[in-house]
């Protein structure tokens, strides 16, 4: 039985518990969270005060149930996935879960979700500096990235 | 044959351009390097993303090279730089 997959992406402030709520279950023992937040970081001199989040959206849906249909294949034990995104210009939160019946299986499937997450799904960060200036990010996990130079498989 | 194609721009690609969203004759069957050429040539600031992106064709992920696609009025065919989810 295919157990839901609600995920989405949102510009509204993000509720951790409405998450958790979306993938309880009573045959659930395990459920496995992943809240990304924001760095307060600083780059050369400069401080990050916000992050601006952009999405092919129509496509990031696409790409989120392969990606939820991959994590059921490895962990059939996997009952529910929820993933909760933002978009547009955010402080925190990104509230990921994954629930199981026994922990191993969600500890497991919930790294993956967020490593095939940041390869494949097309959604894009900028941060913004206190300096006025910006720059989109790159994850190291995507195969087109700079910072994967020695990568040139075809997607 | 020419396709009336829907060319979404994201991210690094919107500033480039100046454009987020456009519509473009193409030539198909193409490959997804010559759609890129065609792309370089409306407005050649996208190439700072050379060999820095790929295409994505009603949906699916492309990479830029030999690969062939047919294309139909409307289809959607995105520039993909590098992703910065999660």
């Amino acid at each position: 039985d295919a157990a839901s997959t609600p995920t989405s992406l949102s510009r509204d402030w993000l509720s951790v518990q409405e998450v958790v709520d979306a993938v309880s279950s009573s045959s659930c023992g395990a459920i496995s969270v992943f809240i990304g937040t924001t760095r307060e970081d600083e780059l050369d001199g400069r401080k990050v005060i916000g992050l601006e989040y952009e999405a092919y959206e129509l496509m990031a849906q696409s790409e989120f149930t392969k990606l939820c249909a991959d994590i059921r294949e490895r962990w059939p034990t996997v009952t529910h996935i929820c993933v909760h995104h933002r978009l547009g210009w955010v402080r925190p939160v990104l509230p990921w879960q994954i629930s199981s019946p026994h922990r191993h299986d969600s500890q497991q499937a919930i790294q993956r979700c967020i490593d095939q997450l940041k390869a494949n799904i097309p959604i894009w960060k900028k941060e913004v500096y206190d300096t006025q200036d910006s720059s989109w990010k790159e994850n190291a996990e995507c195969s087109w990235s700079t910072r994967n130079k020695s990568s040139s498989e075809s997607v | 044959m020419t396709a009336q194609v829907c060319v979404l721009y994201f991210a690094k690609s919107v500033e480039l351009t100046g454009v987020k969203e456009e519509i473009v004759a193409v030539p198909t069957p193409i490959s997804s390097r010559d759609v890129w050429r065609l792309l370089l040539q409306r407005h050649q600031r996208l190439s700072v993303l050379q060999d820095q992106v790929v295409l994505a064709v009603r949906q699916q992920y492309v990479a830029v090279g030999d690969q062939v696609v047919t294309l139909a009025d409307g289809d959607e065919v995105a520039v993909v730089p590098p992703l910065s989810g999660g």
